[in-house]
């Protein structure tokens, strides 16, 4: 049956766990593919565990993460234990699976699915047109393929962070692990063409993405420069390579801050008006790009010293009506109650197991011709296990046995004991705020959402 | 000779920049067929460098080089009624179409998606701008600063005691780009199945946004707000930061295994396993500047290859910061052949990045970027 969405009637096997694999499938899923989570009980998701509501960690935490829900709306659960030390059962169910599935997503370390005799060679046996992606660190070649790899570790090894960083100072990481969201769009668009390719041709493929390496192109201007003159990269703070001024500045209140770009001649002349500044527009220094970026750290205190009497929103709005390029810098509260993004409805209201909660898109796009499913909840661990194993023909007494034998369940395994692991998704918030890590803490935050 | 997986596919690019580029370019790398409409001047990327010997050519500008091979160059005005007319010639032999216009824009010039879809009903026409075609700032201008900005990553970005910092690499219109590319492929294969194209609106904020990890939802679950804290981000796995070290930086993770014995091991000394601040996470995580009075001496007396290796071979995920020079001279990449190579006319051989994947049975492909207008006769005569 169709639902009108491109990928309705295509259905991935998802081994994937943490950010970037399910990156890829929760667009699979948006894009309405039937998206099978597989975890097992003893290795749930490990995001599972992180961002707890009111940071309250009682019953079943595990079906409750803020971190969970944002790139898991939308699929099924099957929890299945399919390592070697579980007998052959849940690696049966998984080859079962894959004889269904149209495609495969795993972010293990190379060679784990082919030890598990479950890799692209093996798939292909018992599907012909599988098209398997494998998501790892590092890639499936090369000298540092069986690296242990971590997301943080990853934008460093892109090189991105080698252009990111303070004027003379250390490279720094963007506040999120930013190679798996970048990787994990990358490998929804690999799948997309390969399913463009199968529709063509009837072939399936494998693709093995490396996450060190889907992030190089954003360092491709240096790069060339490099190539070209030998020149590496000064890390320039938040200055532009072409434009004079660029900056972020500070505006009235605590932490406020506002950007702003302006790029040639005319729009300096805007500014300078829009300020009330008109006389910088005559002053020499500031005359054209050339003495403007010769002139930059004179140029930045002069519009420090008007943003800082004006509120960051008013400020952006006036300039842009000017013609001017600014923008407010907002804190992950602010992006909540936005009225750009609200009007776009970039926020889902999503009714997880606690109510409805705002949620971000996971595609940054509108379509005329259908709308994204995105408002889904993520699934309870090991929800849709018999929905999904009746599919494969199993009978109930299969199924209860296979509940005994804990080769599948809806409690995790772990070998850390159950209280011990509700202390620990419980997060230290007031010495977070005293580190500085945190600003404010709101305990009145889901009556200023709406969603009380 | 392999097959491509998009072969046989026309795309008319009319954007400009880097996202609406790179996600054309991404479309050529598979084997789409690429034709980039520029305004006279050119794409403005032409002119913004780096140039072989700092000298300025709008046919061997690094940035639009990267952003656009394997291309064809078409010059249209589509400020003139031919212009217009030679447009929409071409798009009557397109199936995508990338365009970055100030949304209204094309509709103003008769450009629309309506009015060209009537002629071309299975055209997928994607827009892609920094704030999409409807919302309050649809018309603000935008950059990859302004959406760091606006998308909240910014604020959550740098040192605790300084101003907010932007990414570098112009990480806004790169994930635009891909979400674009994403968006197209998914409207061709809807295509595929209806028969039928559409609109496409991308928001380079929006791509941008979809990234956030987990900001705006300590806010939602929590009522916490989040500050920038170093390369901190995620709080209860220090350190995952970046250090300095004798030749360098090193990225010192400590993951699941690492601590407290491994990291004493490698630091080379033992006694470090009975000390708290490698026993209790927490403890260390809130008393950083007392582990790191340990760490750094230690970093500063070792090259990071050395302690990369080191840390491997006892399963600690640490990580190296390569920069272009060390990217493109990497054993790993080369092994992996992940820089693909044009010959760039006036310019010579140049590294292109690259193999962002690896298809076997549709590998990608690459070619140099285009001069200014070269295609214009043979493209536009065609398509009469």
């Amino acid at each position: 049956m169709s639902n009108g969405l491109p990928l309705s009637g295509i259905r991935v096997l998802d081994l994937t766990q943490v950010y970037a694999g399910p990156t890829c499938t929760r667009i699979l899923a948006d894009l309405g593919a039937d998206v099978i989570k597989i975890e097992g009980l003893k290795r749930m998701d490990i995001t599972r565990n992180f961002v707890m509501p009111e940071n309250i960690s009682e019953d079943d935490y595990w079906n409750k993460a803020g971190y969970f829900q944002l790139r898991n709306g939308g699929k099924r659960s099957l929890t299945l234990d399919f390592s070697e030390e579980s007998g052959g059962d849940g690696i049966e169910i998984v080859t079962k699976l894959a004889a269904q599935a149209d495609i495969v997503a795993e972010s293990f370390t190379p060679h784990v699915m082919a030890k598990l005799g479950i890799d692209y060679e093996s798939l292909t046996m018992i599907k012909p047109d599988i098209i398997m992606i494998s998501m790892s660190g590092y890639g499936q070649t090369g000298p540092w393929r069986d690296y242990s790899a971590y997301g943080m570790g990853l934008e460093p090894a892109s090189g991105l962070s080698s252009i990111t960083g303070y004027r003379g100072g250390d490279p720094l990481r963007t506040g999120i692990s930013f190679t798996d969201p970048y990787s994990g769009v990358v490998g929804a668009g690999a799948v997309l063409a390969a399913l463009v390719y199968r529709r063509r041709t009837g072939k399936g493929q494998y693709i093995d993405l490396s996450e060190q390496e889907t992030a190089v192109p954003l360092v491709g201007q240096a790069l060339m420069d490099y190539a070209m003159n030998g020149r590496e990269p000064e890390r320039i703070g938040n200055r532009s390579h072409w434009y004079a001024p660029q900056g972020c500045y500070p505006c009235a209140g605590d932490d406020n801050w506002l950007v702003i770009t302006v790029r040639d001649d005319g729009e300096w002349t805007c500014f300078c008006e829009a300020t009330g500044h008109e006389g910088w527009a005559t002053d020499k220094r500031f005359a054209d790009n050339q003495s403007r970026r010769a002139n930059h750290d004179a140029l930045d205190e002069l519009i420090a010293g008007w943003t800082r009497e004006q509120d960051q929103y008013e400020a952006m709005h006036r300039l842009q009506a000017a013609g001017v390029l600014a923008a407010a810098v907002l804190n992950p509260k602010q992006v909540l109650f936005d009225s750009h993004l609200k009007a776009r409805g970039f926020f889902d209201r999503v009714e997880t197991e606690q109510g409805p909660r705002p949620v971000p898109h996971q595609v940054g796009a509108k379509f005329s011709a259908f709308e994204m499913p995105s408002a889904r909840r993520a699934p309870r661990l090991g929800e849709h296990n018999h929905e999904i194993l009746k599919g494969l023909g199993l009978s109930d007494d299969e199924i209860r046995d296979l509940e005994e034998r804990k080769v599948i369940g809806d409690e995790p395994q772990s070998a850390v004991p159950l209280p011990v692991m509700r202390m620990f998704v419980q997060w230290p918030l007031t010495s977070y705020q005293q580190m500085g890590a945190l600003g404010a803490i709101e305990e009145d935050h889901r009556e200023q959402l709406g969603i009380e | 000779m392999p097959d491509s997986a998009l072969a046989g596919l026309r795309v008319i690019d009319l954007s400009q920049g880097i996202a609406g580029p790179y996600c054309a370019r991404l479309l050529g790398d598979l084997g789409a067929e690429v034709i980039k409409v520029e305004p006279p001047e050119g794409d403005y990327t032409r002119s913004l460098g780096p140039f072989p010997g700092d000298r300025p050519d709008p046919d061997q500008s690094g940035l639009f080089i990267h952003l656009n091979g394997s291309k064809q160059s078409v010059t249209l005005d589509i400020e003139t009624d031919t212009g217009r007319e030679a447009l929409r010639r071409l798009l009557a032999t397109a199936d995508v179409l990338i365009e970055s216009e100030t949304p209204g824009r094309l509709a103003e010039l008769g450009l629309g998606y309506n009015a060209v879809a009537k002629d071309r009903p299975g055209l997928v026409y994607c827009s892609v701008t920094p704030f999409g075609q409807t919302g309050p700032y649809a018309k603000y201008k935008g950059n990859s600063l302004a959406c760091m900005a606006l998308s909240g990553l910014m604020y959550v970005t740098g040192d605790p005691d300084k101003e907010p910092l932007c990414t570098g690499g112009e990480p806004a219109d790169y994930f635009g780009g891909l979400h674009a590319w994403v968006s197209v492929l998914a409207a061709l294969e809807h295509r595929g199945e209806t028969g039928v194209g559409q609109h496409v609106d991308v928001s380079c904020l929006e791509a941008l946004g979809c990234a956030d990890e987990y900001n705006t939802t300590m806010y939602a679950w929590l009522g916490a707000v989040r500050r920038r804290f170093y390369s901190r981000h995620h709080i209860p796995t220090y350190p995952s930061e970046i250090f300095p070290c004798r030749d360098g930086h090193i990225v010192v993770i400590g993951g699941a295994t690492g601590f407290p014995l491994m990291m004493a091991i490698l630091l080379e000394d033992p006694e470090l396993e009975n000390n708290p601040l490698f026993q209790n996470l927490w403890l260390r995580t809130i008393q950083w500047q007392e582990f790191e009075k340990i760490l750094r001496p230690y970093l500063a007396e070792h090259d990071w290859r050395d302690l990369l290796e080191r840390a491997q071979e006892l399963r600690i995920p640490f990580a190296a910061v390569m920069s272009p020079a060390t990217l493109l001279a990497d054993e790993h990449l080369r092994e992996r052949g992940f820089f693909g190579e044009v010959d760039q006319p006036g310019a010579g051989k140049l590294p292109i990045a690259g193999n962002i994947f690896r298809m076997t049975e549709t590998p990608l492909a690459f070619g140099p970027a285009p001069a200014l207008g070269a295609d214009t006769a043979n493209v536009t005569e065609a398509a009469k």
